[in-house]
């Protein structure tokens, strides 16, 4: 499903962020990517979703060998893949329907059909009562889940987090994990990349470690 | 799994079409809400553009009504004879005969003192006054049509005309009607390059104004442009509602500077209908045509989407996602 072979990426400033990588995952595999702050956990989804460039190496997602995927074959790429901030990342001049239905829209989907998707996918983490509203007004909880509302709309064969639970208590962090269960129990192929250590081994998934580099 | 191959089917219900039209509609009215989200800017932005606009609009409308004025005048010169006081009817009827032979001229009509009285009590009214006055204060006139060759300057060669019947004794003074449509025409001919030069600077100005609203524009939504980047937006996409804001301000702009041209024109209307019934003309200051209204928002269109293409473009190549 997802494989990097002697992966590395150099940002233009000359960090070098990630050096030699090799990893593969299976279809509906879910998996822990773990390791310091600036060890390239960021970097590693990323170059998953082609929001940045391999400097080396070739990474195969879905069969494609996305390092070699023009421009104008990215956008549909990314609809098959959904993401997930530690900043939710959510546009406040709109309402939390408006929010979760932006990845429909840009499908060019029908009305009726945007209407019952982003519901079901507001009702799987719970927040079908809150659709009207403002993410503005919701916690911190409910914002992170809104995000993931949006990456999963579109039901999307990967799901890709990014520290999900960073600002969140243990508890509700608890509870965001096992949303993405729920979402890989039903197919989606899942990474996610956090540092509670304690959070991650509760889950008895797969781990990965990154080890930083000393330049 | 079984998941992913309902979403491909799904999505291929939709024709491209279908999702064409459902993005265009939509790109339409959220870029016509977007327009009302900071109204202040939106009109300040929109009287800059219709003020650019009506500039040039109005220029042109003032140009156009010049020269309705002079056209007619302009394919048949005349030159008028005013006789001295002196020159019986009988004497003028002879000089006029006898011009009407010469090779420079192609006809010669006699007006006298009498005919003439009497039209310009038609024209001014003053008829009954006039009837009251003693003596006949106008002369008798010849009105000269010169016969002009092709080749030559039309100029030169009515003042050579003019040099020779001025010579004439019964002739007091001559006029030739040709000098100030000469003239008119030649600072037509000025004005006009002086609208092309002012069109071009405004309509520039109207392309800067809404590329830099729009420029604006972008950087207040950067958040929204890069999340719906990551979620999957073509640049199409995102640049289809600036594209839509550049043709509201462009469309609005110009309705709005028609308004103006138009407010302008009933401003102007009472005096120069005024001073063209002293004149004893039927002459009217005439509005923008059809033509012209809708050259003026075609072209207001234009502006406003190519400053937006101008804005979104260059924000496009400058950046890739940074979340
Ligand atoms: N856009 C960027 N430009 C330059 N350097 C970057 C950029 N993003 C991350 N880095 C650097 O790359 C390294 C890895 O960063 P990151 O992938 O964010 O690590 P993590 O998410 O594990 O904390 C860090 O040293 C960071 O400073
Ligand atoms: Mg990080």
């Amino acid at each position: 499903m997802i494989e990097f072979t002697n992966v590395s990426k150099q940002y233009p400033t000359g960090q070098l962020a990630l050096y030699n990588v090799n990893f593969a995952m299976q279809p509906g595999e879910m998996v822990f990517l773990t390791g310091h702050s600036g060890a390239g956990k960021s970097t590693l989804l990323k170059l998953i979703a082609m929001l940045e460039r391999p400097s080396q190496g070739e990474i195969v997602v879905n069969g494609k060998a996305v390092n070699k995927l023009k421009n104008k074959h990215i956008p549909p790429f990314r609809r098959h893949i959904g993401m997930i901030f530690q900043n939710h990342h959510l546009l406040l001049d709109r309402s939390v329907f408006e929010n979760v239905a932006l990845p429909l829209k840009i499908t060019g989907m029908h009305h009726r059909d945007i209407r019952r998707r982003v519901q079901a996918a507001l009702d799987k983490v719970s927040l079908l009562n809150k659709q009207k509203e403002n993410p503005m007004m919701l916690s911190v909880g409910e914002q992170q889940r809104v995000g993931i509302a949006r990456a999963v709309v579109n039901k999307p064969t990967i799901i890709l987090a990014d520290e999900p639970t960073g600002n969140l208590d243990p508890e509700l962090a608890q509870d965001i994990m096992y949303t993405f269960q729920q979402f890989n129990e039903l197919g989606a192929t899942v990474l996610i990349a956090s540092h509670d250590q304690t959070l991650i081994e509760s889950m008895n998934k797969r781990i990965i470690v990154l080890q930083k580099i000393n330049p | 799994m079984t998941n992913v191959t309902k979403t491909n089917q799904r999505a291929r219900q939709y024709s491209f079409f279908d999702a064409w039209w459902q993005h265009v509609r939509a790109a339409m009215a959220f870029s016509l809400k977007r327009l009302w989200f900071n109204p202040l800017s939106t009109w300040i932005t929109l009287a800059a553009i219709a003020i650019a606009l009506s500039l040039p609009a109005g220029l042109h409308l003032f140009l156009k009504n010049l020269q309705t004025l002079t056209d007619d005048k302009r394919q048949v010169p005349t030159v008028s004879l005013f006789l001295k006081q002196s020159v019986t009817a009988q004497q003028a009827e002879d000089r006029a005969a006898l011009l009407s032979e010469l090779n420079d001229i192609d006809k010669v009509v006699f007006v006298s003192k009498e005919d003439a009285l009497k039209k310009f009590g038609e024209i001014t009214g003053f008829g009954e006054t006039l009837e009251t006055l003693d003596d006949n204060p106008l002369p008798h006139v010849l009105v000269v049509t010169p016969n002009l060759t092709m080749t030559g300057e039309m100029d030169a060669q009515i003042r050579k005309l003019v040099r020779q019947l001025k010579n004439y004794p019964e002739v007091d003074s001559v006029q030739a009607d040709i000098e100030w449509v000469q003239r008119l025409h030649a600072i037509i001919l000025i004005a006009q390059r002086i609208l092309y030069v002012v069109s071009a600077l405004l309509l520039l100005t109207v392309l800067l104004v809404v590329g830099n609203t729009i420029r604006l524009d972008i950087e207040n939504r950067k958040e929204e442009i890069d999340v719906t980047r990551f979620i999957g937006a073509t640049r199409a996409y995102i640049r289809r509602p600036f594209i839509f804001g550049g043709l509201w301000y462009g469309l609005f702009g110009g309705i709005i500077s028609l308004v103006i041209v138009h407010f302008a024109l009933l401003f102007l209307l009472p005096p120069i209908n005024r001073l063209s019934t002293l004149y004893g003309s039927h002459f009217t200051l005439s509005g923008l045509d059809f033509k012209m209204t809708f050259l003026i928002l075609l072209i207001s269109s234009l502006l406003g989407i190519v400053g937006a293409w101008l804005a979104v473009g260059q924000h496009l190549r400058k950046t890739e996602v940074v979340l």
